[in-house]
Protein backbone atom coordinates (compact mmCIF):
# COMPACT_ATOMS: atom_id res chain seq x y z
CA UNK A 1 0.00 0.00 0.00
CA UNK A 2 1.60 2.96 -0.86
CA UNK A 3 -1.01 6.50 -0.92
CA UNK A 4 -0.86 10.28 -1.96
CA UNK A 5 -2.13 12.00 1.31
CA UNK A 6 -1.29 15.87 2.18
CA UNK A 7 0.39 17.59 5.36
CA UNK A 8 1.08 20.79 6.24
CA UNK A 9 4.43 22.69 5.30
CA UNK A 10 4.88 24.79 8.52
CA UNK A 11 6.82 27.48 7.21
CA UNK A 12 4.52 28.85 4.06
CA UNK A 13 1.24 27.11 5.71
CA UNK A 14 0.60 25.09 2.15
CA UNK A 15 -0.73 21.85 2.17
CA UNK A 16 2.47 19.18 0.08
CA UNK A 17 2.06 15.96 -1.07
CA UNK A 18 3.59 13.60 1.18
CA UNK A 19 3.31 9.67 0.84
CA UNK A 20 1.85 6.88 3.39
CA UNK A 21 2.54 3.46 3.01
CA UNK A 22 3.34 0.45 4.69
CA UNK A 23 5.93 -1.30 3.21
CA UNK A 24 7.98 -1.16 5.66
CA UNK A 25 11.92 -1.88 5.95
CA UNK A 26 14.68 -1.98 7.38
CA UNK A 27 16.16 0.54 5.66
CA UNK A 28 13.46 2.91 7.18
CA UNK A 29 14.24 2.07 10.72
CA UNK A 30 18.34 2.68 10.37
CA UNK A 31 17.14 5.89 8.83
CA UNK A 32 15.35 6.76 11.98
CA UNK A 33 18.46 6.14 13.81
CA UNK A 34 21.20 7.81 11.62
CA UNK A 35 19.21 10.96 10.64
CA UNK A 36 16.82 11.47 13.57
CA UNK A 37 18.01 10.54 17.05
CA UNK A 38 21.07 12.88 17.02
CA UNK A 39 18.66 15.75 16.56
CA UNK A 40 16.26 13.81 19.63
CA UNK A 41 19.48 13.55 21.48
CA UNK A 42 20.68 17.41 20.62
CA UNK A 43 17.02 18.61 21.64
CA UNK A 44 17.12 16.92 24.58
CA UNK A 45 20.10 17.58 25.95
CA UNK A 46 19.46 20.86 25.62
CA UNK A 47 16.22 21.17 27.47
CA UNK A 48 17.60 19.30 30.03
CA UNK A 49 19.67 22.27 30.98
CA UNK A 50 17.30 24.63 31.23
CA UNK A 51 15.71 23.32 34.50
CA UNK A 52 12.29 24.48 33.70
CA UNK A 53 12.08 22.81 30.50
CA UNK A 54 13.51 19.79 31.55
CA UNK A 55 9.67 18.16 31.53
CA UNK A 56 9.52 18.46 27.91
CA UNK A 57 12.33 15.98 27.44
CA UNK A 58 11.10 13.33 25.03
CA UNK A 59 10.01 9.99 26.28
CA UNK A 60 11.11 8.42 23.33
CA UNK A 61 14.76 9.73 23.12
CA UNK A 62 16.32 6.27 23.56
CA UNK A 63 14.10 4.61 21.00
CA UNK A 64 15.42 2.39 18.32
CA UNK A 65 13.61 1.60 15.65
CA UNK A 66 16.16 -1.31 14.13
CA UNK A 67 15.76 -3.58 16.88
CA UNK A 68 11.85 -4.38 15.48
CA UNK A 69 13.57 -5.85 11.88
CA UNK A 70 12.24 -9.46 12.75
CA UNK A 71 8.52 -7.86 13.66
CA UNK A 72 8.50 -6.73 9.94
CA UNK A 73 7.83 -10.61 8.78
CA UNK A 74 5.04 -10.67 11.36
CA UNK A 75 1.02 -10.72 10.57
CA UNK A 76 0.01 -9.34 13.63
CA UNK A 77 2.60 -6.01 13.41
CA UNK A 78 2.12 -3.76 10.86
CA UNK A 79 4.42 -0.67 9.87
CA UNK A 80 3.43 2.75 8.55
CA UNK A 81 6.08 4.89 7.16
CA UNK A 82 5.30 8.37 6.49
CA UNK A 83 7.60 10.40 3.79
CA UNK A 84 7.77 13.79 2.06
CA UNK A 85 10.66 14.89 -0.39
CA UNK A 86 12.20 11.60 -0.16
CA UNK A 87 12.55 11.58 3.18
CA UNK A 88 11.08 9.67 6.27
CA UNK A 89 8.29 12.07 8.87
CA UNK A 90 6.96 9.80 10.35
CA UNK A 91 6.88 5.94 11.59
CA UNK A 92 3.94 3.99 13.20
CA UNK A 93 4.02 0.24 14.33
CA UNK A 94 0.47 -1.19 15.48
CA UNK A 95 -0.75 -4.73 16.70
CA UNK A 96 -4.15 -5.95 15.45
CA UNK A 97 -4.07 -9.15 16.91
CA UNK A 98 -4.26 -9.92 21.36
CA UNK A 99 -5.63 -6.78 22.37
CA UNK A 100 -8.93 -6.14 23.23
CA UNK A 101 -11.17 -2.68 24.42
CA UNK A 102 -11.40 -1.68 28.05
CA UNK A 103 -14.17 0.60 28.12
CA UNK A 104 -17.45 -1.27 29.51
CA UNK A 105 -19.45 -0.67 26.47
CA UNK A 106 -17.03 -2.36 24.10
CA UNK A 107 -14.66 -4.67 26.38
CA UNK A 108 -13.41 -7.62 25.06
CA UNK A 109 -13.70 -6.91 21.23
CA UNK A 110 -10.85 -6.68 19.46
CA UNK A 111 -8.43 -3.33 18.33
CA UNK A 112 -5.80 -2.23 16.54
CA UNK A 113 -3.36 -1.07 18.98
CA UNK A 114 -0.37 1.54 18.59
CA UNK A 115 2.17 0.32 19.91
CA UNK A 116 4.63 2.90 18.48
CA UNK A 117 4.35 6.10 17.28
CA UNK A 118 7.18 8.51 16.40
CA UNK A 119 7.32 11.95 14.11
CA UNK A 120 10.61 13.08 12.72
CA UNK A 121 11.93 15.62 15.25
CA UNK A 122 12.22 17.95 13.06
CA UNK A 123 7.87 18.21 12.66
CA UNK A 124 8.42 18.70 16.63
CA UNK A 125 8.22 22.19 17.54
CA UNK A 126 9.37 21.58 21.09
CA UNK A 127 12.09 20.16 19.91
CA UNK A 128 13.13 22.21 17.17
CA UNK A 129 12.61 25.53 19.89
CA UNK A 130 15.78 24.50 22.06
CA UNK A 131 18.19 24.05 18.85
CA UNK A 132 16.98 27.68 17.37
CA UNK A 133 15.31 26.10 14.56
CA UNK A 134 11.36 26.25 12.73
CA UNK A 135 9.61 23.10 12.88
CA UNK A 136 9.40 21.39 9.01
CA UNK A 137 5.90 19.55 8.61
CA UNK A 138 2.77 19.66 10.47
CA UNK A 139 0.20 16.73 10.54
CA UNK A 140 2.42 13.90 10.19
CA UNK A 141 1.25 12.25 13.48
CA UNK A 142 -2.20 12.88 12.80
CA UNK A 143 -2.23 11.11 9.07
CA UNK A 144 -0.23 8.35 10.38
CA UNK A 145 -3.36 8.12 13.37
CA UNK A 146 -5.74 8.14 10.63
CA UNK A 147 -4.34 5.15 9.25
CA UNK A 148 -4.26 3.48 12.39
CA UNK A 149 -8.06 4.28 12.64
CA UNK A 150 -8.55 2.89 8.66
CA UNK A 151 -6.67 -0.30 9.67
CA UNK A 152 -9.03 -0.74 12.03
CA UNK A 153 -11.64 -0.55 9.78
CA UNK A 154 -9.94 -2.88 7.02
CA UNK A 155 -10.18 -5.47 10.10
CA UNK A 156 -13.41 -5.45 10.89
CA UNK A 157 -12.92 -3.94 13.97
CA UNK A 158 -15.14 -0.73 12.97
CA UNK A 159 -12.70 1.74 14.06
CA UNK A 160 -11.75 0.30 17.78
CA UNK A 161 -8.53 1.87 18.68
CA UNK A 162 -6.12 1.88 21.52
CA UNK A 163 -2.60 3.32 23.01
CA UNK A 164 -1.07 4.47 26.00
CA UNK A 165 -0.46 7.96 25.77
CA UNK A 166 3.36 8.92 26.73
CA UNK A 167 2.75 12.25 29.23
CA UNK A 168 3.05 14.88 26.49
CA UNK A 169 0.53 13.53 23.96
CA UNK A 170 -2.22 13.05 26.17
CA UNK A 171 -3.58 16.28 25.10
CA UNK A 172 -3.30 15.51 21.33
CA UNK A 173 -4.99 11.78 21.75
CA UNK A 174 -7.91 13.35 24.02
CA UNK A 175 -8.45 16.67 22.60
CA UNK A 176 -7.31 16.29 19.05
CA UNK A 177 -8.18 12.88 18.19
CA UNK A 178 -11.23 13.23 21.15
CA UNK A 179 -10.68 9.46 22.28
CA UNK A 180 -11.59 8.30 25.52
CA UNK A 181 -9.14 8.34 28.30
CA UNK A 182 -9.98 5.20 30.18
CA UNK A 183 -7.31 5.33 32.74
CA UNK A 184 -3.63 4.95 33.87
CA UNK A 185 -2.10 1.03 33.82
CA UNK A 186 -0.02 -0.05 36.23
CA UNK A 187 1.42 -3.00 34.11
CA UNK A 188 2.76 -0.50 31.53
CA UNK A 189 4.73 2.44 33.28
CA UNK A 190 1.17 3.93 34.57
CA UNK A 191 0.52 5.34 30.69
CA UNK A 192 -2.66 6.64 30.02
CA UNK A 193 -5.17 4.02 28.14
CA UNK A 194 -7.24 5.88 25.79
CA UNK A 195 -9.38 4.54 23.14
CA UNK A 196 -11.78 5.18 20.19
CA UNK A 197 -14.93 3.52 19.78
CA UNK A 198 -16.72 2.96 16.32
CA UNK A 199 -18.61 6.09 16.74
CA UNK A 200 -15.68 7.71 18.09
CA UNK A 201 -13.53 6.65 14.79
CA UNK A 202 -16.28 7.47 12.11
CA UNK A 203 -16.29 11.34 13.51
CA UNK A 204 -12.67 11.26 13.49
CA UNK A 205 -12.27 10.44 9.37
CA UNK A 206 -15.80 12.49 8.97
CA UNK A 207 -13.55 14.97 10.50
CA UNK A 208 -16.32 16.56 12.95
CA UNK B 1 -5.82 -1.23 0.62
CA UNK B 2 -4.02 -4.27 -0.06
CA UNK B 3 -4.91 -6.84 -2.48
CA UNK B 4 -6.53 -9.96 -1.43
CA UNK B 5 -6.76 -13.36 -2.92
CA UNK B 6 -9.95 -15.89 -2.15
CA UNK B 7 -9.72 -19.37 -1.36
CA UNK B 8 -12.58 -21.88 -0.14
CA UNK B 9 -12.47 -22.95 3.21
CA UNK B 10 -14.10 -26.37 4.05
CA UNK B 11 -14.94 -26.91 7.77
CA UNK B 12 -17.27 -29.22 10.07
CA UNK B 13 -20.64 -28.37 11.65
CA UNK B 14 -18.82 -27.94 14.75
CA UNK B 15 -16.27 -26.12 13.53
CA UNK B 16 -19.15 -23.42 12.16
CA UNK B 17 -20.50 -23.03 15.01
CA UNK B 18 -17.60 -22.32 16.67
CA UNK B 19 -17.10 -19.87 14.12
CA UNK B 20 -20.41 -18.79 13.89
CA UNK B 21 -20.34 -17.86 17.95
CA UNK B 22 -16.57 -16.33 18.33
CA UNK B 23 -17.89 -14.12 14.90
CA UNK B 24 -20.61 -12.45 17.12
CA UNK B 25 -18.79 -12.70 20.45
CA UNK B 26 -16.18 -10.48 19.09
CA UNK B 27 -18.10 -8.14 16.36
CA UNK B 28 -16.10 -9.61 13.61
CA UNK B 29 -16.92 -11.27 10.64
CA UNK B 30 -15.76 -15.27 9.55
CA UNK B 31 -13.29 -14.06 7.58
CA UNK B 32 -11.62 -11.02 9.65
CA UNK B 33 -11.82 -14.14 12.67
CA UNK B 34 -9.76 -16.53 11.12
CA UNK B 35 -7.57 -13.71 9.54
CA UNK B 36 -6.74 -12.90 13.57
CA UNK B 37 -6.37 -16.93 13.85
CA UNK B 38 -3.88 -16.89 11.50
CA UNK B 39 -2.09 -14.09 12.32
CA UNK B 40 -1.86 -15.12 16.09
CA UNK B 41 -0.86 -18.65 14.84
CA UNK B 42 2.03 -17.17 13.29
CA UNK B 43 3.33 -14.99 16.33
CA UNK B 44 3.08 -17.77 18.82
CA UNK B 45 4.56 -19.98 16.53
CA UNK B 46 7.73 -17.51 15.84
CA UNK B 47 8.26 -17.06 19.18
CA UNK B 48 8.55 -20.33 20.59
CA UNK B 49 10.53 -21.46 17.68
CA UNK B 50 12.69 -19.09 19.52
CA UNK B 51 12.87 -20.86 22.69
CA UNK B 52 9.98 -18.66 24.21
CA UNK B 53 7.23 -20.61 26.26
CA UNK B 54 3.80 -20.09 26.52
CA UNK B 55 1.53 -19.77 29.79
CA UNK B 56 -1.89 -18.93 30.74
CA UNK B 57 -2.36 -17.83 34.42
CA UNK B 58 -5.36 -18.54 36.29
CA UNK B 59 -7.10 -16.28 39.04
CA UNK B 60 -5.05 -18.11 41.82
CA UNK B 61 -1.75 -17.28 39.98
CA UNK B 62 -1.23 -21.02 39.19
CA UNK B 63 0.91 -20.74 35.78
CA UNK B 64 0.03 -23.69 32.76
CA UNK B 65 2.30 -23.90 29.73
CA UNK B 66 0.87 -24.36 27.00
CA UNK B 67 2.19 -26.61 24.22
CA UNK B 68 1.64 -25.21 21.01
CA UNK B 69 2.29 -27.81 17.74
Amino acid sequence: MKETIQIIDNQSGQLVDAEIFDEVALAHFIETQAEWRPVVLEAARALSKSPNQATLIPRHYHWDWTRKEAELKMLALKFYGLSCEERLQGIMKVETVARSCRLPEQQGKPLVYIDYIETAPWNIKQLMVPLGKAQQYRGVGSRLFEAAVLQSVEEDFKGRLGLHSLPGSEGFYIRECGMTPVGRDPHKQNLLWCEFTPEQARRYLAGE
Amino acid sequence: MNPKRTMTLNLTDQEMVVLEELSVQKDLSKTALLRQALRMYQLVDARISRGEKLFFEDHEKQKAELMVL
